[in-house]
């Protein structure tokens, strides 16, 4: 029993995503706080982790007791402007069924939201679809 | 002044009503004793009399259900669903960890309620009763 490690959950999920995109036809994947100069024209995506609240789950104090701690996935589909969405929803369904209502290594992903279209991209000159997707992990102290 | 958040609570349970042990994640308890009352009022009085009778106590347990098994925690989620109880399972309900404020007493398991809703975890409802003495130490 120990404190949950905020980095083996952010392993987790980081490398759920890049596994399924360095499979062919690979996209480049970027993750938080990292530097990437996209090429234009191509596809690549942005994924974001953000841990948020965390709840009693179980009785007692520091030991022996559970927490729930939730989070949001988001993940940045970029593609192509000016060709349709076909190849940027393409790309969506292979991030949304990686994480849709399934478990891996005890983090419990809902149902995911998206690829929800964005305005205003950054950087401009991408079409932009956002897949956004809760999670919870318990935490046994 | 010292004060108490509920999550410093406990409960601990043994089905042979001598060695209690932890139920695994439990999430709440609650008890309620209460005094039978017997009118005493009599022909002339102005004010109604009352005396105390028989003192009972019930209550609920509620905990997340862990699939545990072989252990107290399972035997608890499960008693409701014996036959022939006794009443002799010793129940401790604690008020803070340090383990001395506790409700003790010998009872039962009457009734449980288990469910399963889509986005929620799973819990267990173990509802209770007492058999005999209650023993306060809070």
């Amino acid at each position: 029993m120990a404190a949950l490690d905020l980095n083996t959950v952010r392993s987790t999920i980081e490398g759920r995503l890049q596994t399924e995109l360095d499979d062919a036809p690979v996209i480049p994947v970027i993750f938080h706080n990292m530097p990437y100069t996209p090429t234009p024209g191509t596809s690549w995506c942005q994924c974001s982790i953000s841990f948020s609240a965390s709840d009693y789950l179980t009785m007692g104090d520091d030991s022996s007791s559970s927490n729930n701690v939730t989070g949001l996935l988001s993940i940045d589909i970029y593609s192509a402007k000016g060709v349709g969405p076909g190849d940027n929803l393409t790309i969506g369904k292979r991030v949304r069924d990686l994480y849709n209502r399934v478990t891996v290594s005890g983090v419990h992903f809902d149902s995911p939201t998206g690829p929800e279209v964005m305005a205003s991209p950054q950087p401009e000159g991408y079409f932009l679809t956002q897949v956004r997707c809760t999670f919870e992990v318990f935490e046994d102290l | 002044m010292a004060f108490y958040r509920g999550q410093q609570g406990s409960v601990k349970f043994d089905d042979a009503g001598s060695s209690a042990a932890a139920i695994a994640s439990t999430r709440s308890w609650s008890m309620n004793v209460s005094k039978a009352t017997l009118e005493s009022t009599t022909l002339g009085d102005t004010y109604a009399g009352n005396v105390g009778g028989i003192i009972s106590g019930s209550g609920s347990v509620e905990l997340m259900y862990t699939a545990s098994s072989s252990d107290e925690t399972n035997v608890f989620i499960e008693a409701a669903n014996t036959a022939s109880d006794a009443g002799g399972a010793l129940f401790e309900l604690y008020l803070d960890t340090t383990g001395t404020k506790k409700i003790s007493f010998d009872g039962l398991i009457t009734s449980a309620d288990y469910s399963a809703t889509v986005g929620e975890l799973e819990v267990v409802t173990c509802n209770f009763v007492t058999n005999g003495a209650i023993t306060l130490d809070i």
